[in-house]
């Protein structure tokens, strides 16, 4: 299937392009405006964050204090390092080196199943605590981490608010996480694809570059979670 | 469009591999920093809050990562103005949701019925009450006791 035949001399240029550039920047273009919507799609929902946190400060601190900032750290690193070998496979895609093409991305699958698995334990000791929204959580949640807001010097927890906070947070990491994980089977369809020399990747690095903006939005969205859910300051 | 042939040659920009590796060891740098920041109470400036310092502070770090991701890793730096255009109008919209702040800063929250430990809505609202559900406020402040 390659497009591109009536134009012998491009290959990978589909016929209703010009040439290869005005076909590189329609495709970013078209990428950004998807990348756009999901912008629009998080900042509602940053939106709410702020408006909640801003109104129930206290009770937004003291649940987050569950948090584990080392676990939340080590994810950012598995992120960042996995945007890394990302745009490193791009640059191998436009230096047309097919194995360092694959080699990055299989890198990329790893550090994504890694973040997904460190993401599962922090899930599961979570939901050990019974500290998920539900109508059982104001009485868990009073066990779970009752004492420890009684050492740190606060009265009292709404636990409405508190119930308010794990419910962004699973709504808003578990969004993130279902896009870590649609990212992985996109890395492993573009794997695929590097595999049997399909023309749509081999003669024109874009469409690895658009996983790669795919991939890097992943990783934004995180730069931002991680300091808001993590690294709460203590109101003072 | 003038000269299909001669434009399709390579004129996409290779970033070395340096400036890539740099890249990241500027964000892991900015990671661990804003990790160590946090681990402060920062002091109030002016009338501006301790709090407000803390988090302006993880804000701006987490500005700074999102700026080396968006301009180096995506290319936005080395992309056509169209590109740069594109791609800034997502955050250009995320400015204009947070407008929105205007109208709950200058006015109160109402409170909800038994959600805020508030006895009844600023306005009357007709909600029968179920006995068979416990109060909500019921549940709330059981660490007081």
């Amino acid at each position: 299937m390659d497009h591109g035949h009536e134009h012998g001399h491009v290959p990978g240029l589909n016929h209703q392009y010009e040439d290869m550039a005005q076909q590189s920047d329609t495709y970013i273009v078209g990428m950004w405006s998807f990348l756009a919507s999901e912008v629009m799609f998080f900042g509602a929902l940053f939106f709410i964050y702020t408006l909640y946190r801003w109104n129930y400060q206290h009770d937004f601190y003291v649940a987050h204090e569950h948090l584990d900032v080392r676990l939340g750290a080590i994810n950012t690193t598995v992120l960042l390092f996995s945007s890394f070998t990302m745009v490193m496979a791009v640059q191998s895609a436009q230096l047309k080196e097919r194995i360092r093409v694959m080699g990055y991305l299989a890198v990329t699958v790893v550090c994504a199943c890694i973040f997904l698995t460190i993401k599962y334990f922090e899930y599961k000791s979570k939901f050990e605590d019974h500290l998920y929204p539900g109508l059982s959580f104001a009485d868990d949640a009073v066990k779970a981490f009752g004492n420890h807001a009684l050492e740190n010097g606060h009265v009292a927890v709404n636990m409405n608010h508190a119930q308010m906070f794990y419910g962004l947070y699973f709504g808003m990491t578990g969004l993130h996480g279902l896009h870590v994980l649609v990212g992985i089977g996109i890395l492993l369809s573009l794997i695929r694809l590097w595999y049997n020399r399909a023309n749509t990747v081999i003669h024109d690095y874009v469409p690895t570059e658009m996983v790669g903006l795919y991939w890097h939005f992943v990783d934004l969205v995180w730069i931002f979670l991680f300091p808001l859910f993590y690294l709460m300051p203590l109101p003072h | 469009m003038a000269n299909p042939a001669a434009s399709h040659s390579h004129e996409h920009h290779i970033v070395s591999t340096g400036t890539y590796f740099l890249t990241l060891v500027k964000l892991i740098c900015l990671m661990v920093l804003t990790v160590w920041i946090a681990s402060f109470n920062l002091p109030k400036i002016g009338p501006i809050s301790g709090t407000v310092v803390n988090q302006v502070a993880a804000l701006a770090i987490a500005l700074l990562k999102a700026y080396l991701v968006v301009t180096i890793f995506m290319g936005v730096k080395f992309g056509t103005k169209l590109i740069k255009l594109w791609a800034s109008i997502g955050f250009i919209w995320v400015l204009l949701i947070f407008t929105i702040l205007g109208d709950y800063t200058t006015r109160h929250f109402e409170p909800a019925v038994g959600w805020d430990g508030a006895a009844e809505s600023a306005l009357p609202r007709e909600a029968p009450e179920d006995p068979a559900m416990p109060k909500p406020n019921d549940l709330n402040l059981k660490i007081r006791q």
